[in-house]
């Protein structure tokens, strides 16, 4: 469906995205991670055609380039904000684009948009305008949507409708590719993680993978707290305070036990820490950050 | 193309100012009823070039200024096959609409030419033509200086994103141009000479079709020179507009 092969994103001089590479098949959700500036909006763009790039990005086999968006027919998206006109009504906006009167009415009903289709859009709540721009990237049956921040603004109903929706349309075999910073919800429906971070993909895996490696962590219980933490320090381990214990990465449980018997500290507990999704992705990016300091 | 084109004309015959924008040509243009220079207001065709400019700048200037600021420029593009497309269809409309406009003030001055203040279309008047000749040239004529404008308006839309300051940028230069082209030609230098073909010149293409004793002092451009001058600038500013918009970054 979706192939994107060492692409670079330039600003400017700046380079945005450095050779990313990944894969959205059909019947996939993607969830694009990542913290403020990762480049998670640049990479969507990019897909788009919308900006600079080298490399290689198809879709359904067919290449898009910044001047040539004849693969894009299929696609839907939503970047940003709803890309909507204030002096046309919900339905009206949806005409813009729409190929398939049928279609379209479907969209609107599915999201439940029917008693305010007809008003003018300028009227519309910040949740109205994001449906209307997720109405927009649904239209047209496409095979591969793309959503960035889709949940902003929504209401938990809405929340629920549109996580319902995602993962209809994927059932019928659309991809999606989704960014969002609400981890949770995010979680609810992906099937596949991709993390970013500095422009960088971290992590590329399906969630159950994802989840089963759990990039657990270790936590470290001893007689004397704060030697072993600056003990830690002097020797880079790198260490998150969880409550009363300190939790390392889960490979350095050996050396930890070699370094706290070197210097005489007791152990009491070393024991496996399962970390949350979102506890999983926090540490992920320290450690990234920290192997980019070293460096 | 044919799908950009639906969507410019989609938008564009649903925004009210669309609408408003004839009945304010025609209210002014009825203005000019009451001046006693009948045959010359005919030809001028009661004086709607200035008016078509300042609607073609106002509405010109938020055909890109509007999608730039909601965001909805980079639907427009993603789902357009080429970014030429989104560019082309918006020129299109506006020069559909900008002959639109003329329309309405041919319709307009024959109708009042024919019932409240009578002229002989068929006399001989300016240029050894009859005036019916004479207006249709000078609307021909205007719809070249107007496509001029457009052009700058695009250029100028597709690098500030501002609404207001492009409109105040594109009318300073439509109305004080003239100044400023009469400026650079009056400094005696020796680049005078090339100076009569600065743009801001060719704006006055309209006026000099107009009276052509006054403005030719001023211009120094004879008429097929003036408007193949603008013609040309037309081309340059559109092909600049284009590049920067391709360019650009959403």
């Amino acid at each position: 469906m979706l192939k994107i092969s060492h692409i670079n994103t330039f600003i400017g001089r700046k380079k945005i995205i450095k050779d990313v590479s990944f894969q959205a098949n059909p019947g996939s959700i993607v969830g694009l991670i990542g913290p403020n500036g990762a480049g998670k909006t640049t990479i969507m763009k990019t897909i788009l055609g919308l900006t600079k790039f080298t490399g290689n990005i198809s879709v359904e086999d067919k290449s898009v380039t910044e001047n040539d968006h004849a693969a894009l027919t299929r696609v839907g998206a939503l970047i940003e904000h709803p890309a909507i006109y204030p002096f046309l009504t919900g339905l009206e906006n949806l005409k813009l684009y729409s190929l398939d009167e049928t279609d379209m009415n479907h969209v609107f009903s599915l999201l439940k948009m029917d008693s305010y289709i007809n008003t003018k859009s300028k009227d519309y709540s910040m949740g109205m305008k994001q449906k209307l721009g997720i109405a927009i990237a649904l239209l047209n049956k496409p095979q591969l949507i793309i959503l960035d921040e889709p949940m902003n603004g929504l209401d938990i109903e809405a929340t629920i409708l549109i996580r319902q929706i995602i993962k209809q349309y994927a059932a019928q075999g659309s991809a999606f590719l989704i960014s969002s910073h609400v981890l949770g919800e995010l979680q609810k429906v992906m099937t596949n993680v991709l993390l970013i971070t500095e422009g960088k993909i971290i992590v590329d895996q399906p969630i159950d993978e994802f989840n089963r490696v759990s990039h657990k962590q270790y936590r470290v219980l001893t007689e004397d707290m704060p030697t072993t933490e600056k003990l830690f320090a002097a020797n880079q381990v790198p260490v998150t305070k969880s409550d009363e214990y300190l939790l390392i990465p889960r490979e350095l449980s050996y050396q930890v036990q070699d370094l706290l018997y070197d210097h005489h500290i007791r152990l009491i507990e070393l024991s496996p820490q399962g970390l949350n999704f979102e506890q999983t992705i926090v540490s992920l990016l320290e450690q990234q950050r920290r192997q980019n300091h070293e460096k | 193309m044919q799908k950009s084109l639906y969507r410019e004309f989609y938008k564009f015959t649903h925004k009210k100012l669309t609408w408003f924008a004839p009945l304010l040509l025609l209210a002014f243009m009825g203005a000019f009823i009451a001046y006693p220079t009948a045959r010359l207001l005919a030809m001028l065709t009661y004086d709607s070039g200035d008016v078509i400019t300042v609607i073609l700048v106002i509405v010109g200037s938020t055909m890109f200024s509007m999608e730039f600021q909601n965001h909805a420029i980079l639907t427009l593009l993603y789902r357009s096959p080429r970014k030429l497309d989104v560019y082309f269809a918006k020129l299109i409309t506006i020069f559909v609409y900008d002959i639109i406009l003329h329309v309405i003030a041919i319709i307009f001055t024959l109708i009042v030419a024919s019932t409240i203040k009578p002229v002989s279309w068929s006399a001989v008047y300016r240029y050894h033509q009859p005036l019916i000749v004479n207006m249709f040239s000078l609307v021909g004529v205007d719809l070249v200086t107007s496509m001029l404008i457009i052009s700058l308006i695009f250029l100028i839309s597709t690098i500030i994103n501002s609404n207001a300051i492009v409109v105040t940028l594109s009318l300073a230069i439509v109305f004080f141009g003239e100044g400023i082209s009469a400026d650079l030609m009056n400094n005696n230098s020796p680049l005078a000479s090339l100076a009569k073909w600065n743009p801001f010149n060719m704006y006055m293409a309209t006026l000099q079709y107009g009276n052509y004793p006054e403005y030719h002092a001023t211009t120094l451009l004879t008429n097929p020179q003036i408007i193949t001058g603008a013609l040309a600038y037309i081309m340059i500013f559109f092909v600049a507009g284009y590049l920067v918009f391709r360019k650009k970054r959403f």
